[in-house]
């Protein structure tokens, strides 16, 4: 059984480590595709030609496609991505700096996503009627409303017209864990509206289709408490579709956090992939895909890993 | 927003689907698997659910005005996107500017409707392709068993990318050209519309007449185009109409960011971003883009929803708030207290172990009835047989006994009284205590009773502790002595398995085990057989039959086998259209039958019927057990009745038939035991044949 279960894991393992790759050349294709050679981007305009070629020729840009490529892909692997050609500086010390304030903002809003999700899913499924209605429209109306444009009421109510949050702005955890949580909040809560919405109806349909399961009935054949049948049996069956829906949700505040950290003037991944793509920035373009592609397969297997877990069918056979 | 590339809920519900836990359920048709058998319905566009969700109604309307209004707006529009009018610079809403201005003084009415018609029309090219090439993908992979498993690793690499980032990589290349960017943008979202589709694909490809089609040669491609295409039908249009909203949301999404159309030209996102940087001055420019943009996607997803909503079929096994209140106020009007009903008849004493069923009516809230005017009595240590076909409301009357009705469906009027109490109004808690102890239930399908999630262990052991207050070293010996007694030899070890991984006898075993642990005096078995093989459901009655007689629990035993009756049950009640019309014991009633519905029962049971006098032709019944709402005021039987006669017309009443306590529904009882009549087969009528004829032209015609 652990040998079958291992094998699975390799498998996926190398599947993950194929789709990176395959998000490596991409990113590396469509760098190239971008107008303006990594010379005239970095020069500025007013250089001369001269002044071009050099850079070009000093970055190897001249040499052969698949030469450039092994060459990026050979100090990719070791986690060197090169310098950005706006201000010289390492691109992987400034993703590693972005990191953390991306990683917060996402795996924040997952978890709000998820908790509010779960808890508002099983409310309506469980109580149905009126109360169940008006989940379903308020879940209804928050995936319809753009993250940005909520995330700017937002603003305007806890920072314009009460100051309880910052309006934008992000501070280091090293320097004050009070006010990194304060100035996380806002884009936190932002994001994960329209995942809790998500996560709700996902919760609330399979929360449905357990509780019409014949073994209900049996648990209540044996006298077991409502609690334990809503909360530990339906809500164990309901949990499959569940962690899946929570897996897609984290890719998609992912990229979300491109839009919360625009608004909220987060130095994140996200800004950086804004920055960069307007600049032609070509290092950091590709530095910060491979980055985001990394984290977000890598979570992903994690909580596949764990739906597998959850099955015991799968876990079994 | 950008956050899910992928679309709404579904392709987690297609996850759930392919990890083989949910068994493919009605509820799940629309957006997932079909089950296989008729599904040609499902491929049409339910344009009548749309029409009755008033929702989608008014999104159906607010989409055509906005298209209307965006295409004709050079006509209407009060002023040119770029007129800049200096007096009124960031103004609320005035006559001149129905919705206000922006920073510039433009007016936002005019921008709003000049960038409809961009916007809704690149959403509509992320549909085209990211609808398009996911319905093909799915055609392709459920065509070909060798081009699935490619499509679909493929797919599952796409959907676990960071799309948002990718997409944006991909303006760094091309530029903010919209229409690239929302063509990529659809290819990405194929992958979800893949897994949506390719369920359904399959199980269109897997029908009859699919095959059919194979041995007559139609090609590949004709099968799927002729075939499974217009299948995919209504879900096409569902997922249109999602991904026209994600589209939206994702286009404005970029132009917030900056990715929009080139400046001057407006659009909604690069709208709202303008109106970000002035949510201290000016907040009301947030509101009028921001209104018309939430109800596009309002308006989109009310349509796709309200055309993939499915039918929900199966009852939640809980009762909802609504059932628990009427409950509560039931026990509350009659106590439950057997003593304290007026209408418990002095004569009949309460005595323990005895099962007294008087006047039981089973119906729909507020609407049809199920079950009416049931009445039999269960002894201790004796077995009661419930026959019937399907639909005649054995199994509501059954589930009734334990206060288990589906949700929606109660008691509404009669007694079941047990042990001094009226079961059919106590209250939730009261029967809680029931539940288990004293009444028990096994169910028809052992594989679906049992949680697929726990270990048997966990089941069986929870259940004793929680029944019997064991500690949990003492109810696992307790366990492990119970499945030996249903007859398991290895019990440690099936302790330790998951219900999956045992087989349908062993399971219906452990289900009787999980019965048994409360030590019942009843036990509800509701055809506790008919999901078994030959061999395993005579071991089956076998072990019930032991445990009456070691136990001294009386069981209600529901069936349609006349078989199962003549080897265990002590009487029987026979049940036609949620009535009992005939009730005796079971050797009165087998060998001596007065009704001519249980005439008819025995006369078409190969069984009943022995070697030597074995009739050259099975008798049947013609037609079916009437619908509650189809059941005449008379005989429920008399349109099925051989004997029916002018006098069935007239409501019938249960009425001694002269056998030790039997009783009959029949005015004809008397008359047909005189002559001595019997249920006779009959050729099969001359008007059933073009019936057959005709469903083969069904089938044919249903070919699309």
């Amino acid at each position: 059984m652990e040998v079958i279960m291992a094998i699975y894991v390799a498998k996926r393992l190398l599947m993950a480590l194929a789709t990176v790759l395959v998000v490596a050349v991409l990113a590396f294709l469509l760098v190239h595709a971008m107008p303006g050679s990594p010379g005239a981007v970095s020069l500025g305009a007013g250089a001369t030609q001269q002044a071009i070629d050099e850079v070009n020729v000093r970055l190897g840009w001249s040499d052969p496609l698949p030469v450039q490529f092994f060459r990026w892909l050979g100090s990719a692997a070791q986690g060197d991505f090169g310098v950005s050609l706006i201000d010289g500086r390492s691109v992987s010390a400034d993703l590693a700096s972005r990191l953390p304030v991306t990683a917060a903002l996402a795996a924040g809003a997952t978890l709000l996503s998820a908790v509010l999700g779960i808890g508002l899913g099983v409310t309506a499924a469980v109580r149905g009627g009126l109360v169940d209605r008006i989940v379903g429209a308020v879940c209804g109306l928050a995936v319809a409303l753009p993250a940005f444009w909520i995330g700017i009421i937002f603003v305007y109510l806890f920072a314009v017209q009460s100051s309880v949050f910052p309006a934008t702005g992000y501070v280091p955890f090293e320097v004050s864990p009070q006010d990194w949580a304060l100035s996380l909040a806002l884009p936190v809560i932002t994001l994960a509206v329209g995942g809790a919405a998500f996560i709700a109806r996902q919760t609330r349909a399979s929360m449905l289709e357990a509780l019409q399961q014949e073994h209900i009935r049996t648990l209540r054949a044996t006298a077991t408490p409502t609690w334990k049948i809503l909360y530990i049996h339906a809500l164990r069956y309901a949990s499959l579709p569940i962690v899946a829906g929570i897996a897609l949700q984290f890719i998609g505040l992912f990229g979300g956090s491109v839009i919360a950290e625009q608004l909220f003037a987060m130095p994140g991944l996200g800004q950086a992939v804004q920055t960069s793509v307007s600049t032609h920035d070509a290092p950091s373009v590709q530095g910060v895909v491979v980055v985001a592609t990394v984290v977000v397969v890598a979570v992903n297997l994690v909580l596949e890993l764990a739906t597998k877990f959850l099955d015991p069918k799968l876990r079994a056979s | 927003m950008i956050p899910s590339i992928a679309p709404a809920p579904v392709p987690a519900t297609a996850n759930a689907e392919d990890t083989g836990t949910g068994e493919a359920t009605p509820a799940s048709t629309a957006t997932g698997r079909p089950g296989p058998g008729p599904k040609a319905a499902v491929g049409r566009i339910q344009a009548h659910r749309l029409f009755a969700a008033p929702g989608a109604v008014a999104g159906v309307l607010w989409l055509a005005a906005l298209v209307l209004a965006s295409l004709t707006a050079p006509w209407w529009l009060p002023y040119k996107t770029e007129d800049q009018d200096f007096a009124a610079i960031l103004s609320g809403p005035t006559a001149a500017h129905w919705l206000g201005t922006d920073e510039l003084g433009r007016d936002l009415l005019s921008r709003i409707f000049a960038a409809a018609a961009g916007t809704l029309g690149t959403s509509l090219i992320t549909v085209i392709v990211g609808v398009g090439l996911g319905t093909v993908l799915a055609m392709v992979a459920a065509a070909g068993k060798r081009t699935e498993g490619p499509i679909s690793r493929v797919t599952e690499v796409m959907m676990s990318l960071p799309g948002t980032v990718i997409i944006l990589a991909v303006i760094g290349a091309v530029g903010t050209n919209i229409p690239v960017v929302m063509a990529i943008l659809g290819v990405l979202i194929s992958a979800g519309i893949y897994r949506v589709m390719l369920g359904q694909a399959t199980a269109l490809q897997s029908q009859l007449y699919v095959d059919a089609a194979k041995v007559d040669g139609v090609s590949t491609l004709g099968i799927s185009l002729r075939h499974v295409l217009p299948g995919l039908n209504n879900t096409i249009v569902v997922q249109s109409a999602l991904i026209f909203a994600v589209g939206m949301l994702i286009q404005a999404g970029l132009a917030f960011i900056g990715f929009g159309p080139p400046i001057p030209q407006p659009s909604w996102g690069g709208m709202i971003q303008g109106a970000s940087q002035h949510v201290y001055d000016a907040p009301w420019l947030m509101v009028p883009t921001g209104v018309v943009l939430a109800l596009t996607v309002l308006a989109a997803n009310a349509i796709g929803n309200a055309l993939g909503k499915a039918p929900n079929a199966a009852a939640s096994h809980l009762p909802s708030a609504a059932d628990r209140r009427r409950r509560a106020a039931a026990s509350a009007a009659a106590p439950s207290t057997a003593a304290a009903a007026p209408s418990a008849a002095p004569d009949e004493p309460a005595t323990a172990g005895r099962l007294s069923v008087r006047g039981l009516s089973v119906g729909v809230d507020g609407g049809t009835p199920l079950v009416t005017e049931v009445s039999f009595d269960v002894e201790q240590g004796t077995v009661l047989g419930l026959v019937g076909e399907s639909g005649c409301g054995k199994t509501m009357t059954a589930l009734s006994l334990l206060g288990l009705l589906p949700s929606g469906v109660s008691a509404s009027g009669g007694q079941i009284l047990w042990n001094g109490r009226n079961l059919a109004a106590a209250a939730e808690n009261e029967l809680a205590g029931v539940r288990g102890r004293e009444i028990a239930l096994i169910s028809q399908e052992p594989m679906r009773a049992l949680d697929p999630m726990f270990t048997v262990g966990y089941q069986l052991v929870s259940a004793i502790r929680r029944l019997r207050s064991m500690g949990k070293a003492e109810a696992r010996t307790e366990a492990l002595g119970l499945l030996e007694k249903v007859g398991i030899v290895d019990a440690a070890r099936i302790l330790t398995t998951y219900p999956h991984q045992i087989s349908g006898g062993m399971a219906q075993r452990v289900a009787i085990a999980l019965a048994l642990a409360g030590r019942p005096r009843l036990l509800v078995a509701d055809e506790p057989t008919t999901a078994l093989d030959v061999t395993v459901q005579a071991e089956i009655l076998s072990l019930l039959r032991a445990l009456v007689k070691d136990t001294g629990m009386s069981v209600v035993m529901v069936t349609h086998d006349l078989g199962v009756v003549a080897d265990i049950c002590d009487t029987v009640a026979v049940m036609y259209a949620g009535q009992v019309v005939e009730s005796g014991r079971t050797a009165n009633i087998l060998d001596n039958p007065r009704h001519p519905y249980t005439l008819a029962l025995l006369a078409a049971d190969p069984h009943a019927n022995t070697a030597e006098d074995m009739p050259e032709r099975l008798a049947t019944i013609n037609g079916q057990v009437p619908q509650p709402k189809d059941w005449p005021g008379g005989c429920r039987f008399v349109a099925r009745c051989q004997f029916a006669g002018s006098a069935c017309a007239a409501p019938v009443p249960l009425v001694p038939s002269g056998s030790d306590d039997g009783l009959v529904r029949c005015v004809k009882a008397d008359e047909l035991a005189v002559e001595g009549l019997a249920w006779v087969a009959t050729e099969v009528p001359a008007h059933r044949v073009p019936d057959i004829l005709e469903m083969d032209s069904t089938v044919e015609k249903d070919r699309p």
